[in-house]
């Protein structure tokens, strides 16, 4: 009687946030689900319609392209993305004086809101000869640049901005993962004559192994997710070069149609996708716990 | 202890749930949670005193959140004039409360206010909107306040069809009408030398005479010759009116209805591919656009053109304002002038604007707007009072700066057309010459207006922007493939949502 009244204020605590959870993620998650086989008009169900949203969108071109793009979105982000926290939680970690200046600097991009963000970035890209990194550029006798107009360039700046504001939060985790290691080891490999890269390779690498394989995990499932920064920089552009799987579905609920079911549907995929990184992810980790 | 602190975060959390809770219910006085005018320091326009205070229905009862009031960011003349405009409206109607609700209407910000009960009563949509709202279920049928005021004799066929449903019931009433023309920057023709012997720019008559004055003003200025959005819809929307002027009408008109009703695009006639080569040559021969296109949105176009870094935009009549007023161009160094004729033909884009209604919105509220709109004197009504509003209306617009112009008007009604004229004469601030051309054209039968593409246009404009975007930023690509592409995309888009 004594464990069920305990276990009955501990439900009671956690309803607030169940009933939260319920409410803002797991009715539109499953609403979504359910949109994603219907003919839609706005957010209402009209028809079921079975696969008939999904064979439609991998049907489409602009599907294909825009999953292709969210795979180099991917592929670029841990290329330039995925170590950039780390060396900078490593700088920092090893600063002497002003740690905490240089920590606040490295976090302070998070704190923009991110459309001023994206805004202040295009006004940096701008071609024109506004552009401040074209007047950098003019100033050392080099050519005016497009930017966020080549096609090739679009997506690599995109995924550029957004470690520059993400770096930082991500650095902060690394740093309190850093912190947790035995000094001991350190001076005990230094003694035996270890520098700095063997003490990096033996030592860090493997403590924060686990922490960076769960991030690796985040930044994926994250970039996966881009939206706004393309939103708001490129608009999808030039000729969909930066359209990603969000920013499409976002184009079927608003861009004119109003169709919301192939925007869940289009949600849903991504999903699905994120939830197989997700597994293989939980598989590599678990079969390097057995063999560890 | 545990216990204690245990019950403390229950009762805390509870609270906090408690008050979430009140929240969520709790109504507020602005949906859009502009709930009272900002201050304003100047007096509005002398001539708005002339409009009567008198009591007119003291019994009418209703809140309305007009979300047609200028922002709180726009010129003190206006929201002075705006203010006035409350102050008489709280006079005639005691029992109406007159919310200013700024709203800057897009299907995407509109759709989830609309469906979460906190859209504005009244808005203001572009043309090309309207059917997709009513057949979305998204704005209020307002026929029979319509019908009360007298409106619905004054409506046009075309009007009837464009606000209207299929069994007669009408959901709104055009605001204005606009023509698409060429906003010029005086200014950069005159640094390049393009001026006549009368102080007129010497503008071009043709879209080839475009691409070649523009080259001298970039090789003179150093500036674009024109500022061109090829952003999300804006290129197609722009190029759509280079295609007719092409010859992309008739046979080769872009979309076409076959005879079972299946609708096709058509983008890939020897009208269009001549018009997309002439886009390709604006770049890669001419090299007239700015470097920004692809990135350039609509407003951009407007700080472009007004902050001088280009000189020619294909732009509207109804927004003349934005380059002047809104960017700093005083009214002298501003002209426009018609859409620029092609090989093909000389026609226009015409469109316009609409007031529409939330979906929630009561008869006395939609009947309490139309009072309103009546009092700003843009209902086709000529008393003393709508006289004098249009009056205080052109003062204030030229007192921020604004080229006061003859509009286009949406009602085919002779004496408010006259009286709008009349007003415009009055307040005038500009040259006319600088206008004359663009305002006669479609008076005199040299442009002929044509109206967007009949389905699912901003899915086209979509996909022809991204046709002119591979062009314009690669100088390899091929036109015929990039067209193929956006006709590919669009067939898929079409047979989707209307062929199946």
């Amino acid at each position: 009687m004594r464990k069920l009244k305990q276990n009955a204020i501990s439900w009671l605590i956690m309803l607030p946030s169940i009933a939260l959870f319920a409410f803002f993620l797991w009715t539109p998650l499953l609403q979504s689900v359910r949109m994603s086989f219907y003919r839609t008009r706005n957010i209402e169900l009209v028809e079921f319609v079975g696969l008939s949203n999904y064979i439609s969108i991998f049907g489409r071109q602009e599907f294909r392209q825009a999953l292709a793009n969210t795979f180099s979105y991917t592929f670029w982000s841990l290329l330039l993305g995925f170590f950039v926290p780390i060396l900078l939680a490593l700088v920092i970690g090893e600063t002497v004086r002003g740690r905490g200046i240089f920590r606040t600097i490295a976090y302070l991009p998070n704190i923009l809101p991110g459309l001023a963000a994206m805004i202040l970035w295009s006004a940096f890209f701008s071609a024109e000869d506004t552009g401040v990194i074209n007047i950098i550029l003019g100033h050392l006798g080099f050519e005016s640049r497009t930017f966020l107009t080549e096609v090739n360039l679009v997506i690599p700046i995109i995924v550029f901005i957004s470690t520059w504001r993400g770096a930082g939060a991500t650095a902060l985790i690394y740093m309190a993962g850093l912190a947790g290691i035995n000094p001991e080891l350190y001076e005990a490999a230094t003694i035996d004559g270890a520098g700095i890269w063997r003490r990096i390779r033996y030592i860090t690498g493997p403590a924060i192994f686990n922490l960076g394989s769960t991030l690796l995990i985040l930044q994926i499932i994250t970039v996966f997710q881009i939206m706004y920064e393309p939103l708001v920089l490129t608009g999808g552009g030039p000729d969909n070069a930066s359209m990603s799987l969000m920013l499409l579905m976002w184009n079927y609920a608003f861009g004119g149609a109003m169709d919301f079911g192939r925007a869940s549907a289009v949600a849903v995929v991504t999903a699905v996708i994120l939830l197989g990184f997700t597994v293989l992810y939980s598989i590599i980790n678990k079969r390097k716990i057995e063999w560890d | 202890m545990k216990n204690r602190l245990c019950q403390l975060l229950l009762v805390a959390v509870l609270a906090a749930l408690c008050v979430a809770l009140v929240a969520c219910g709790e109504s507020s006085d602005s949906p859009t949670g502009v709930g009272s005018a900002p201050v304003v320091n100047v007096a509005p326009p002398e001539e708005i005193a002339e409009i009567s205070i008198d009591v007119i229905d003291p019994y009418l009862t209703a809140t309305i959140t007009l979300g047609n009031w200028p922002p709180d960011t726009a010129p003190e003349h206006e929201l002075a004039l705006f203010e006035g405009f409350r102050q008489i409206m709280n006079a005639q109607f005691p029992n109406v409360t007159v919310v200013p609700a700024f709203f800057s209407y897009t299907l995407s910000s509109y759709l989830p206010m609309a469906r979460g009960g906190t859209a504005p009563t009244l808005f203001q949509p572009p043309f090309t909107d309207p059917q997709l709202l009513i057949q979305q279920g998204l704005v209020a049928d307002v026929t029979d306040a319509l019908a009360e005021f007298g409106l619905l004799e004054k409506f046009s066929p075309s009007y009837i069809d464009l606000l209207g449903d299929e069994n007669g019931r009408i959901f709104g009433l055009p605001r204005d009408g606009y023509v698409l023309g060429m906003h010029i920057n005086i200014d950069l023709f005159r640094e390049a030398g393009l001026m006549t012997e009368d102080g007129l720019p010497m503008v071009p008559r043709t879209l080839q005479e475009m691409a070649e004055k523009g080259r001298i003003i970039r090789e003179e200025t150093g500036r674009a010759g024109l500022v061109f959005p090829a952003s999300e819809t804006f290129g197609g929307w722009l190029f759509t009116n280079i295609a007719w002027n092409f010859g992309a009408t008739g046979e080769y008109a872009l979309q076409r209805q076959e005879e079972d009703g299946r609708w096709v695009a058509n983008f890939t006639s020897p009208p269009m591919i001549e018009a997309m080569y002439f886009m390709r040559s604006l770049r890669w021969e001419y090299d007239i656009l700015n470097a920004d296109a692809t990135t350039t949105n609509w407003a951009g176009t407007h700080n472009i053109l007004g902050t001088g870094m280009a000189a020619m935009n294909l732009a509207a009549n109804d927004s003349v304002a934005e380059p002047t007023a809104g960017r700093g161009l005083p009214v002298d160094s501003f002209a426009l002038i018609p859409f620029p004729a092609g090989p093909g033909g000389s026609y226009a884009l015409t469109g316009g604007t609409a007031f529409m209604f939330s979906p929630d919105t009561t008869h006395d509220e939609a009947v309490a707007s139309l009072h309103f709109l009546n009092l700003i004197g843009v209902l086709p009504f000529v008393t003393d009072d709508t006289i004098a509003a249009q009056r205080a209306g052109a003062a204030a617009a030229r007192d921020r700066g604004v080229p006061v112009l003859p509009g286009i008007p949406a009602w085919n009604d002779e004496g408010f057309i006259a009286m709008q004229r009349a007003v415009a004469d009055e307040f005038s601030n500009v040259d006319m010459r600088l206008y004359d051309d663009f305002f006669n054209s479609f008076v005199d039968g040299s442009i002929t207006l044509r109206g967007e593409e009949p389905v699912f246009t901003q899915q086209m404009y979509r996909d022809l922007t991204a046709a002119i975007q591979r062009i314009i930023t690669r100088e390899n690509a091929d036109v015929l493939t990039a067209l193929q592409q956006a006709e590919e995309r669009f067939q898929e888009f079409l047979d989707d949502e209307i062929n199946r």
